[in-house]
């Protein structure tokens, strides 16, 4: 089974981060944007004007209880597709996780306590398949429970677009 | 021996085709598929682009007219020519056009389309209303693609949240009083993703179409569906349409609940949902005094028999008030003739209220009988957020229909058990 191994900083965030606002200005869910290229630009600038120019493919951004909450549009989560991060949180809202899925994002939803298990900064290295992170930079170690094997295999290939040729491809409709 | 299930996990194990229990990932084959006309043009043009030109299984599933029954726009008249197209193009099994049904979260159950222990995948939210009947609905969004073309998608197996009603409720207050009550309540992380089950002696107090709005409601606070765990009442409903009343799904003693509560109805107030959300909830006198210009009783929350009954007793020899102008929308065609046989159009047009075509009324985003902006509504829609009726700095309350009579003969907001004191009860 290939690996999905996420090693860099984290950025960590608190509880009920809203999809609207938060993770992406309402106007994209309105206008139905899904294009990752515009998207990119403005994930995550609720939170931090700044985001997009100093995160980097390959981070972890650690979020609280709820997070993704709100209208279930899903263009916050394709903002966080587009950075190219992975995604650990305590909690996830009904319809978000779906949406993580369908937008390809590494993601371990149900980290209880793992908000307080890194500060902004610290180095951590996540493995999405076993669901084992490591915080490098404090020497500490936690198992969560990590995504079952379908969803992953979704999250693998990029996303709900492409599971569905991919379904598509093996019965031939 | 197996563990003892939930209502959900019974309906999924039989549609998974094994043994399941909340928190596992299945792929669940759905007894009925059902798509609203806003979406279905868009998921046909989808198919189109992925070259699918045929749909699994497409007797078991049903488009419905049901956002916008009466096209007022050229827009709209084309897109429900493209969904005829597309129901025979795919040689769908339940196509109900305009005119044929009404509201497709409630002419379902009605007809016996819908029954206890199915298992319902659609593209709408409140799709959880086929709960009434014991059936369990999930909404998905852009995913029912993978329903039509692979026969199924995946499911997290919800947890179950189990509410069980006792008592009476008070005259003029009605079940969606308590269904505002419950989800004012409860904590939306504990509800998140769960299945909100009812029971208890107190459900046979209430007239059956009130199902529909115990089940209505949750799921504004996160809840995946809500159930009405089948009782005599249930049985009495199949029964009495020639269905079978047999091997209705119940929870087995023991399963497994996150959360149990118990209410007494005979201790709940009318209830009223301020601006801007449907949790955002507090007894009607909070609000009393409030002057509205708006007033829609209709939705898959209400626009039910015992609903347009109610709101006859308050109009019977009154007059809504000149400042307010009332939609009236019931829910399905056979409502709606019934209503016409029990003389309640006429009350409803005596005393100047507008009869709209069965469906969701003004609650689809307004698209008939909006509001203006800065206006004051009080309606039985299924949400308040800003803009569900037009224009977004609009002032949206929801109430049960009695309420909302009371109001558009008063032209403001009062309890309905001050109104009508000393008349008797729908």
């Amino acid at each position: 089974m290939d690996q999905l191994i996420f090693k860099g900083p984290c950025w960590v965030f608190g509880d009920n981060i809203g999809n609207d606002g938060d993770l992406m200005p309402l106007r994209f869910a309105i206008g139905r944007e899904t294009r990752l290229e515009v998207l990119r630009e403005y994930a995550m600038t609720g939170l931090d004007p700044e985001l997009p120019k100093r995160i980097r493919p390959g981070d972890l951004v650690i979020g609280g209880r709820r997070f993704a909450q709100g209208n279930p549009h899903i263009q916050g989560l394709l903002g966080i597709r587009a950075l190219g991060v992975g995604l650990l949180v305590e909690s996830i809202q009904r319809g978000s996780l779906r949406n993580a899925v369908n937008a390809g994002v590494p993601i371990l939803p149900f980290c209880r306590g793992v908000s307080s298990e890194a500060t902004t900064g610290d180095v951590v290295e996540v493995d999405f398949c076993t669901g084992v992170f490591r915080n490098l930079s404090r020497g500490t170690e936690r198992k969560y429970e990590p995504l079952p094997k379908q969803l992953l295999d979704v999250v693998r290939i990029g996303g709900w677009e492409a599971n569905f040729r991919r379904r598509l491809a093996m019965v031939g409709n | 021996m197996t563990a003892p299930q939930t209502t959900t996990e019974k309906i999924l194990s039989r549609a998974a085709g094994r043994l399941v229990s909340a928190g596992e990932i299945i792929e669940p084959t759905p007894d009925l598929v059902v798509v609203h006309d806003w979406y279905a043009a868009t998921l046909a043009s989808l198919l189109d682009k992925f070259g699918v030109d045929k749909v699994i299984a497409p007797e078991k599933v049903m488009f419905v007219t049901d956002h916008e029954p009466l096209a007022v726009t050229p827009e709209a008249a084309i897109r429900q020519k493209k969904v005829r197209e597309y129901a025979r193009k795919y040689g769908i099994g339940h196509f109900f056009d305009v005119g044929r049904g009404g509201h497709g979260h409630i002419f379902p159950v009605e007809m016996g389309l819908v029954r206890p222990g199915m298992y319902v995948a659609a593209y709408d939210t409140h799709v959880p209303n086929y709960g009434a009947i014991g059936a369990l609905g999930v909404p998905f969004l852009t995913e029912i693609a993978d329903v039509l073309a692979f026969g199924s998608v995946w499911l997290r197996v919800p947890q179950t949240v189990h509410v069980r009603l006792h008592g009476r409720l008070e005259r003029w207050v009605t079940a969606r009083d308590f269904a505002q009550k419950l989800i004012a309540d409860l904590d939306p992380e504990v509800v998140d993703y769960t299945t909100v089950e009812f029971s208890g002696p107190g459900l046979a107090t209430l007239p059956f179409d009130a199902r529909f709005a115990l089940c209505n409601t949750p799921l504004e606070i996160g809840a995946k569906s809500a159930i009405v765990v089948p009782d005599a009442l249930t049985s009495e409903f199949l029964v009495s349409r020639g269905l079978s009343a047999s091997d209705l799904p119940v929870s087995d003693p023991g399963a497994q609940f996150i959360l149990e509560i118990e209410y007494d109805l005979g201790a709940i107030a009318p209830q009223i949902a301020l601006p801007p959300r449907p949790d955002n909830v507090a007894p009607v006198m909070s609000a009393s005094g409030m002057r509205v210009q708006h007033a829609f009783v209709g939705s898959c929350a209400s626009g039910v028999m015992s609903d347009l009954r109610a709101v006859a007793v308050v109009l019977n020899g009154r007059r809504v008030h000149p400042d307010v102008r009332m939609f009236i929308t019931p829910a399905t065609h056979t409502i709606l003739a019934e209503a016409a046989k029990e003389g309640l159009l006429q009350v409803f047009a005596e005393a100047g209220a507008v009869v709209t075509a069965p469906g969701c009324g003004p609650c689809a985003a307004g698209r008939i009988g909006p509001v203006a902006p800065g206006e004051v509504s009080i309606n039985t829609g299924t949400r308040n957020d800003p803009g569900r009726l037009g224009p977004a700095d609009a002032q949206i309350y929801l109430a049960s229909a009695a309420t909302v009579a009371c109001a558009a003969v008063a032209g403001e907001i009062v309890d309905p058990r001050e109104f009508m004191a000393g008349e008797a009860a729908a």
